[in-house]
Protein backbone atom coordinates (compact mmCIF):
# COMPACT_ATOMS: atom_id res chain seq x y z
CA UNK A 1 0.00 0.00 0.00
CA UNK A 2 2.94 2.21 0.95
CA UNK A 3 5.20 1.68 -1.75
CA UNK A 4 1.60 2.32 -4.42
CA UNK A 5 1.76 5.48 -2.57
CA UNK A 6 5.26 6.06 -3.05
CA UNK A 7 5.06 5.80 -6.97
CA UNK A 8 2.10 7.52 -7.09
CA UNK A 9 3.74 10.65 -5.36
CA UNK A 10 6.83 10.20 -7.91
CA UNK A 11 4.81 9.85 -10.38
CA UNK A 12 2.69 13.51 -9.66
CA UNK A 13 6.06 15.22 -8.74
CA UNK A 14 7.00 14.15 -12.01
CA UNK A 15 3.66 15.50 -13.74
CA UNK A 16 4.49 18.84 -11.84
CA UNK A 17 7.87 19.15 -13.35
CA UNK A 18 6.28 18.37 -16.59
CA UNK A 19 3.39 20.36 -16.82
CA UNK A 20 4.04 22.51 -13.82
CA UNK A 21 4.68 25.54 -16.61
CA UNK A 22 1.29 24.73 -18.72
CA UNK A 23 -0.74 24.28 -15.81
CA UNK A 24 0.01 27.81 -14.67
CA UNK A 25 -0.21 29.17 -18.18
CA UNK A 26 -3.74 27.30 -18.54
CA UNK A 27 -4.63 29.21 -15.30
CA UNK A 28 -4.12 32.61 -16.71
CA UNK A 29 -7.31 31.72 -19.08
CA UNK A 30 -9.50 31.74 -15.99
CA UNK A 31 -8.17 34.00 -13.28
CA UNK A 32 -7.06 37.46 -13.32
CA UNK A 33 -6.38 37.98 -9.89
CA UNK A 34 -2.39 36.71 -9.29
CA UNK A 35 -2.73 35.46 -5.65
CA UNK A 36 -6.53 33.83 -6.53
CA UNK A 37 -4.74 32.75 -9.76
CA UNK A 38 -2.40 30.27 -7.83
CA UNK A 39 -4.83 29.21 -5.66
CA UNK A 40 -6.48 27.41 -8.85
CA UNK A 41 -3.28 26.13 -9.65
CA UNK A 42 -2.86 24.48 -6.33
CA UNK A 43 -6.71 22.99 -6.95
CA UNK A 44 -5.57 21.55 -10.38
CA UNK A 45 -2.68 19.94 -8.67
CA UNK A 46 -4.98 18.26 -6.01
CA UNK A 47 -7.68 17.40 -8.41
CA UNK A 48 -4.78 15.82 -10.38
CA UNK A 49 -3.48 13.73 -6.84
CA UNK A 50 -6.76 12.78 -6.89
CA UNK A 51 -7.49 11.23 -10.15
CA UNK A 52 -4.30 9.67 -10.49
CA UNK A 53 -4.84 6.65 -8.71
CA UNK A 54 -7.53 5.79 -11.44
CA UNK A 55 -5.00 6.47 -14.67
CA UNK A 56 -5.17 3.92 -16.72
CA UNK A 57 -3.60 5.28 -19.59
CA UNK A 58 -6.59 5.15 -21.25
CA UNK A 59 -5.40 8.90 -22.55
CA UNK A 60 -1.76 10.46 -23.08
CA UNK A 61 -0.92 12.02 -20.00
CA UNK A 62 -0.78 15.48 -21.48
CA UNK A 63 -4.13 14.82 -22.09
CA UNK A 64 -5.35 14.04 -18.74
CA UNK A 65 -3.58 16.75 -16.89
CA UNK A 66 -5.42 19.63 -19.68
CA UNK A 67 -8.69 17.60 -18.78
CA UNK A 68 -8.25 18.23 -15.61
CA UNK A 69 -7.00 22.05 -15.86
CA UNK A 70 -10.17 23.08 -18.17
CA UNK A 71 -12.76 21.28 -16.24
CA UNK A 72 -11.15 22.70 -12.78
CA UNK A 73 -11.12 26.03 -15.07
CA UNK A 74 -14.67 25.92 -15.72
CA UNK A 75 -15.73 25.20 -12.01
CA UNK A 76 -13.60 28.01 -10.73
CA UNK A 77 -15.27 30.43 -13.55
CA UNK A 78 -19.13 29.34 -12.15
CA UNK A 79 -18.16 29.59 -8.56
CA UNK A 80 -16.00 33.03 -8.98
CA UNK A 81 -19.11 35.07 -10.76
CA UNK A 82 -21.16 37.31 -8.45
CA UNK A 83 -24.46 36.23 -6.92
CA UNK A 84 -26.89 35.79 -9.91
CA UNK A 85 -24.76 36.72 -12.57
CA UNK A 86 -25.22 34.41 -15.74
CA UNK A 87 -21.91 33.19 -17.05
CA UNK A 88 -21.88 34.49 -20.55
CA UNK A 89 -21.93 38.19 -19.15
CA UNK A 90 -18.96 37.45 -17.18
CA UNK A 91 -17.43 36.03 -19.95
CA UNK A 92 -18.35 38.99 -22.30
CA UNK A 93 -17.13 41.81 -19.63
CA UNK A 94 -13.79 43.42 -20.39
CA UNK A 95 -12.26 42.34 -16.51
CA UNK A 96 -9.33 44.39 -15.74
CA UNK A 97 -7.01 41.94 -16.10
CA UNK A 98 -3.88 41.39 -12.92
CA UNK A 99 -0.57 41.69 -14.39
CA UNK A 100 1.08 41.22 -11.88
CA UNK A 101 2.84 38.09 -11.40
CA UNK A 102 3.28 36.03 -8.23
CA UNK A 103 6.67 37.33 -6.99
CA UNK A 104 8.57 33.86 -7.25
CA UNK A 105 6.88 33.78 -10.82
CA UNK A 106 9.51 35.15 -12.55
CA UNK A 107 7.20 35.97 -15.76
CA UNK A 108 8.48 38.36 -18.61
CA UNK A 109 5.62 40.73 -18.51
CA UNK A 110 5.63 42.93 -21.85
CA UNK A 111 2.59 44.96 -22.89
CA UNK A 112 1.86 42.94 -25.49
CA UNK A 113 1.53 39.47 -23.47
CA UNK A 114 -0.76 41.89 -20.91
CA UNK A 115 -3.12 42.45 -24.24
CA UNK A 116 -3.28 38.62 -25.40
CA UNK A 117 -4.19 37.72 -21.97
CA UNK A 118 -6.87 40.31 -21.60
CA UNK A 119 -8.30 39.55 -24.87
CA UNK A 120 -8.08 35.64 -23.98
CA UNK A 121 -9.86 36.41 -20.70
CA UNK A 122 -12.48 38.16 -22.73
CA UNK A 123 -13.63 35.43 -24.63
CA UNK A 124 -16.43 32.93 -23.90
CA UNK A 125 -15.25 30.02 -22.11
CA UNK A 126 -15.54 27.67 -25.12
CA UNK A 127 -13.72 29.82 -27.28
CA UNK A 128 -11.15 30.39 -24.38
CA UNK A 129 -10.11 26.58 -24.16
CA UNK A 130 -9.70 26.46 -27.58
CA UNK A 131 -7.15 29.45 -28.19
CA UNK A 132 -5.62 28.14 -24.78
CA UNK A 133 -5.08 24.14 -26.20
CA UNK A 134 -3.84 25.74 -29.55
CA UNK A 135 -1.26 28.24 -28.18
CA UNK A 136 -0.01 25.11 -25.58
CA UNK A 137 0.70 23.50 -29.34
CA UNK A 138 -1.98 20.40 -28.80
CA UNK A 139 -2.67 18.67 -32.40
CA UNK A 140 -6.47 18.70 -33.44
CA UNK A 141 -6.91 15.27 -32.21
CA UNK A 142 -5.53 16.15 -29.35
CA UNK A 143 -7.65 19.21 -28.89
CA UNK A 144 -10.42 16.89 -30.21
CA UNK A 145 -9.45 14.30 -26.91
CA UNK A 146 -9.71 17.16 -24.24
CA UNK A 147 -12.75 18.58 -25.04
CA UNK A 148 -14.85 15.66 -26.17
CA UNK A 149 -15.93 16.89 -30.01
CA UNK A 150 -14.77 15.43 -33.14
CA UNK A 151 -11.78 17.51 -35.18
CA UNK A 152 -13.77 18.72 -37.94
CA UNK A 153 -15.62 20.22 -35.08
CA UNK A 154 -12.31 21.84 -33.79
CA UNK A 155 -11.73 23.10 -36.70
CA UNK A 156 -14.53 24.91 -37.57
CA UNK A 157 -14.56 25.87 -33.77
CA UNK A 158 -10.97 27.06 -33.48
CA UNK A 159 -11.40 29.34 -36.79
CA UNK A 160 -13.78 30.80 -35.35
CA UNK A 161 -12.03 31.30 -31.65
CA UNK A 162 -9.19 32.74 -33.60
CA UNK A 163 -11.36 35.58 -34.95
CA UNK A 164 -12.81 36.38 -31.99
CA UNK A 165 -9.39 36.54 -30.07
CA UNK A 166 -8.43 38.85 -33.20
CA UNK A 167 -11.32 41.10 -32.84
CA UNK A 168 -10.73 41.38 -29.14
CA UNK A 169 -7.03 42.33 -29.61
CA UNK A 170 -8.04 44.43 -32.10
CA UNK A 171 -9.93 46.85 -29.52
CA UNK A 172 -7.02 46.36 -27.39
CA UNK A 173 -5.07 47.91 -29.82
CA UNK B 1 1.77 32.17 -44.26
CA UNK B 2 0.49 35.88 -42.75
CA UNK B 3 -1.97 33.04 -40.59
CA UNK B 4 1.18 30.94 -39.47
CA UNK B 5 3.13 33.93 -38.04
CA UNK B 6 0.62 35.42 -36.23
CA UNK B 7 -0.43 32.48 -34.99
CA UNK B 8 3.66 32.08 -34.13
CA UNK B 9 3.70 35.29 -32.49
CA UNK B 10 0.47 34.98 -29.98
CA UNK B 11 2.48 31.29 -28.87
CA UNK B 12 5.66 33.17 -28.25
CA UNK B 13 3.76 35.58 -26.40
CA UNK B 14 1.83 33.02 -24.49
CA UNK B 15 4.94 30.90 -23.49
CA UNK B 16 7.07 33.90 -22.64
CA UNK B 17 6.82 33.00 -19.37
CA UNK B 18 10.17 31.82 -17.71
CA UNK B 19 9.68 28.54 -15.87
CA UNK B 20 9.48 28.95 -12.21
CA UNK B 21 12.33 28.73 -10.02
CA UNK B 22 13.46 25.69 -8.16
CA UNK B 23 12.28 27.34 -4.91
CA UNK B 24 9.26 28.37 -6.12
CA UNK B 25 8.79 24.65 -7.72
CA UNK B 26 9.72 22.95 -4.19
CA UNK B 27 7.35 25.51 -1.91
CA UNK B 28 4.70 24.85 -4.67
CA UNK B 29 4.84 21.27 -4.30
CA UNK B 30 5.14 21.60 -0.86
CA UNK B 31 2.12 23.24 -0.34
CA UNK B 32 0.53 20.65 -2.61
CA UNK B 33 1.67 17.77 -0.43
CA UNK B 34 0.31 19.81 2.73
CA UNK B 35 -3.23 20.05 0.95
CA UNK B 36 -3.44 16.56 0.26
CA UNK B 37 -2.31 15.53 3.25
CA UNK B 38 -5.09 18.18 5.05
CA UNK B 39 -7.97 16.69 2.18
CA UNK B 40 -6.71 12.77 3.72
CA UNK B 41 -6.98 13.48 7.26
CA UNK B 42 -10.95 15.03 6.41
CA UNK B 43 -11.32 12.42 4.24
CA UNK B 44 -11.08 10.22 6.83
CA UNK B 45 -12.39 11.92 9.73
CA UNK B 46 -15.59 12.38 7.72
CA UNK B 47 -16.25 8.60 6.88
CA UNK B 48 -15.16 7.51 10.65
CA UNK B 49 -17.99 10.90 11.75
CA UNK B 50 -20.70 9.28 9.55
CA UNK B 51 -20.37 5.67 10.32
CA UNK B 52 -20.15 6.81 14.09
CA UNK B 53 -23.71 8.99 13.68
CA UNK B 54 -25.18 5.74 11.74
CA UNK B 55 -24.26 3.42 13.91
CA UNK B 56 -24.81 6.02 17.07
CA UNK B 57 -28.13 6.55 15.70
CA UNK B 58 -29.17 3.25 15.20
CA UNK B 59 -28.18 2.22 18.65
CA UNK B 60 -29.99 5.12 20.34
CA UNK B 61 -33.22 4.09 18.22
CA UNK B 62 -32.63 0.27 19.37
CA UNK B 63 -32.47 1.73 22.85
CA UNK B 64 -35.52 3.87 22.33
CA UNK B 65 -37.51 1.16 21.00
CA UNK B 66 -36.73 -0.77 24.46
CA UNK B 67 -37.90 1.88 26.70
CA UNK B 68 -41.03 2.08 28.86
CA UNK B 69 -42.09 5.26 27.05
CA UNK B 70 -45.61 5.35 25.41
CA UNK B 71 -43.28 7.32 22.80
CA UNK B 72 -40.43 4.63 22.43
CA UNK B 73 -41.75 2.87 19.83
CA UNK B 74 -42.83 6.18 17.63
CA UNK B 75 -39.34 7.87 18.22
CA UNK B 76 -37.73 4.63 17.56
CA UNK B 77 -39.10 3.90 14.37
CA UNK B 78 -39.19 7.59 13.35
CA UNK B 79 -35.04 7.80 13.73
CA UNK B 80 -34.75 4.54 11.79
CA UNK B 81 -36.72 5.93 8.56
CA UNK B 82 -34.83 9.01 8.82
CA UNK B 83 -31.44 7.48 9.18
CA UNK B 84 -32.01 5.31 5.96
CA UNK B 85 -33.84 7.84 3.48
CA UNK B 86 -30.59 10.00 4.57
CA UNK B 87 -28.46 7.38 3.89
CA UNK B 88 -30.19 6.06 0.61
CA UNK B 89 -30.49 9.55 -0.53
CA UNK B 90 -26.62 10.73 -0.10
CA UNK B 91 -25.36 6.98 -1.43
CA UNK B 92 -28.02 7.77 -4.65
CA UNK B 93 -26.86 11.44 -5.18
CA UNK B 94 -23.24 10.07 -5.46
CA UNK B 95 -23.76 7.66 -8.05
CA UNK B 96 -21.43 8.06 -10.57
CA UNK B 97 -20.29 11.43 -9.66
CA UNK B 98 -16.73 9.86 -9.06
CA UNK B 99 -14.09 11.81 -10.77
CA UNK B 100 -15.76 13.64 -13.28
CA UNK B 101 -13.03 15.72 -13.71
CA UNK B 102 -11.06 13.18 -15.71
CA UNK B 103 -13.46 13.21 -18.98
CA UNK B 104 -13.13 15.39 -21.60
CA UNK B 105 -14.62 18.94 -21.19
CA UNK B 106 -18.12 17.97 -22.87
CA UNK B 107 -18.61 15.19 -20.71
CA UNK B 108 -17.83 16.90 -17.56
CA UNK B 109 -20.45 19.92 -18.70
CA UNK B 110 -22.58 16.63 -19.85
CA UNK B 111 -21.95 15.47 -15.72
CA UNK B 112 -22.45 18.54 -14.06
CA UNK B 113 -25.22 19.18 -16.31
CA UNK B 114 -27.04 15.41 -15.07
CA UNK B 115 -25.68 16.35 -11.10
CA UNK B 116 -27.55 19.66 -10.95
CA UNK B 117 -30.60 18.38 -12.67
CA UNK B 118 -30.28 15.74 -9.91
CA UNK B 119 -30.32 18.26 -7.14
CA UNK B 120 -33.72 19.90 -8.47
CA UNK B 121 -35.01 16.57 -8.43
CA UNK B 122 -33.71 15.86 -4.85
CA UNK B 123 -35.21 18.89 -3.79
CA UNK B 124 -38.47 17.98 -5.18
CA UNK B 125 -38.26 14.44 -3.75
CA UNK B 126 -37.11 16.57 0.05
CA UNK B 127 -40.42 18.79 -0.56
CA UNK B 128 -42.89 15.07 -0.81
CA UNK B 129 -40.99 13.79 1.37
CA UNK B 130 -40.91 16.42 4.31
CA UNK B 131 -45.05 16.59 3.53
CA UNK B 132 -45.05 12.40 3.68
CA UNK B 133 -43.01 12.63 7.07
CA UNK B 134 -45.72 15.45 8.48
CA UNK B 135 -48.41 13.01 7.60
CA UNK B 136 -46.94 10.07 8.57
CA UNK B 137 -46.26 11.99 11.90
CA UNK B 138 -49.70 12.83 12.49
CA UNK B 139 -50.71 9.35 11.92
CA UNK B 140 -48.35 7.89 14.52
CA UNK B 141 -50.28 10.18 16.92
CA UNK B 142 -53.67 9.70 15.84
CA UNK B 143 -52.59 5.31 16.15
CA UNK B 144 -51.59 6.83 19.71
CA UNK B 145 -53.70 9.57 20.83
CA UNK B 146 -55.28 7.39 23.39
CA UNK B 147 -51.88 7.74 25.45
CA UNK B 148 -50.91 11.18 23.94
CA UNK B 149 -53.98 12.72 24.56
CA UNK B 150 -53.29 11.75 28.62
CA UNK B 151 -50.25 13.88 28.42
CA UNK B 152 -52.18 16.59 25.73
CA UNK B 153 -54.48 17.21 28.42
CA UNK B 154 -51.72 17.42 31.72
CA UNK B 155 -49.44 19.71 29.68
CA UNK B 156 -51.78 21.53 26.88
CA UNK B 157 -49.62 24.81 26.66
CA UNK B 158 -46.44 22.60 26.04
CA UNK B 159 -48.07 21.03 23.52
CA UNK B 160 -49.82 23.61 21.86
CA UNK B 161 -46.62 25.79 21.55
CA UNK B 162 -44.39 22.61 19.79
CA UNK B 163 -47.63 22.34 17.37
CA UNK B 164 -47.03 26.26 16.61
CA UNK B 165 -43.12 25.44 15.63
CA UNK B 166 -44.22 22.91 13.58
CA UNK B 167 -46.27 24.42 11.72
CA UNK B 168 -44.39 27.60 10.98
CA UNK B 169 -41.42 25.86 10.84
CA UNK B 170 -43.33 24.06 7.57
CA UNK B 171 -43.57 27.46 5.05
CA UNK B 172 -40.44 28.50 6.26
CA UNK B 173 -38.17 25.42 5.51
CA UNK B 174 -40.54 24.01 2.45
CA UNK B 175 -41.44 26.80 0.80
CA UNK B 176 -38.72 29.72 1.33
CA UNK B 177 -35.76 27.79 1.94
CA UNK B 178 -36.51 25.18 -0.88
CA UNK B 179 -37.86 27.36 -2.75
CA UNK B 180 -34.97 29.60 -3.35
CA UNK B 181 -32.77 26.78 -3.44
CA UNK B 182 -34.16 25.41 -6.10
CA UNK B 183 -34.11 29.27 -8.32
CA UNK B 184 -30.72 28.78 -7.52
CA UNK B 185 -30.14 25.24 -8.86
CA UNK B 186 -32.49 26.09 -12.47
CA UNK B 187 -30.40 29.35 -12.81
CA UNK B 188 -26.83 26.55 -12.62
CA UNK B 189 -28.54 24.43 -14.85
CA UNK B 190 -29.53 27.11 -17.24
CA UNK B 191 -26.02 28.43 -17.64
CA UNK B 192 -24.54 24.91 -17.71
CA UNK B 193 -27.29 24.08 -20.81
CA UNK B 194 -26.07 27.54 -22.29
CA UNK B 195 -22.50 26.14 -22.16
CA UNK B 196 -23.40 22.92 -23.67
CA UNK B 197 -25.04 24.07 -26.21
CA UNK B 198 -22.41 26.50 -27.67
CA UNK B 199 -19.95 23.06 -27.25
CA UNK B 200 -22.96 21.45 -29.35
CA UNK B 201 -22.96 21.33 -33.36
CA UNK B 202 -25.72 24.26 -33.34
CA UNK B 203 -22.88 26.71 -33.17
CA UNK B 204 -20.52 24.69 -35.36
CA UNK B 205 -23.49 25.30 -38.11
CA UNK B 206 -24.33 28.76 -37.62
Amino acid sequence: MSERRHDLETQFDRILGEHGAAISRLAFGYETVASVREELVQEIALAIWQALAHFRGDCSERTFVYRIAHNRGISHVWKRRPPHQPLEEIEESDQPIDPRPHPEEQVAQTGQRVRLMSAIQSLPVAQRQMIVLMLEGLSYAQMAEVLGITENNVAVRLNRARKMLKDALGERA
Amino acid sequence: MIEDRELDAWREQWKSAAEPSAEFQRDFQRKVQQRVQRQDRRFMLGNILSVIAFLGLLIFAWYMRHQASWMGAGWSTSICVLVFVTAGIRIWVLRQMWRPETQSTRAFVELWYKRVEARVRLLRISTYLSIGWLIFCAALMAVNWPIIGQDFRAHPRGWIALLIVCVLMQPVMLWYGAGWLRRSKLAELNEVKKILDEMDGESVSS
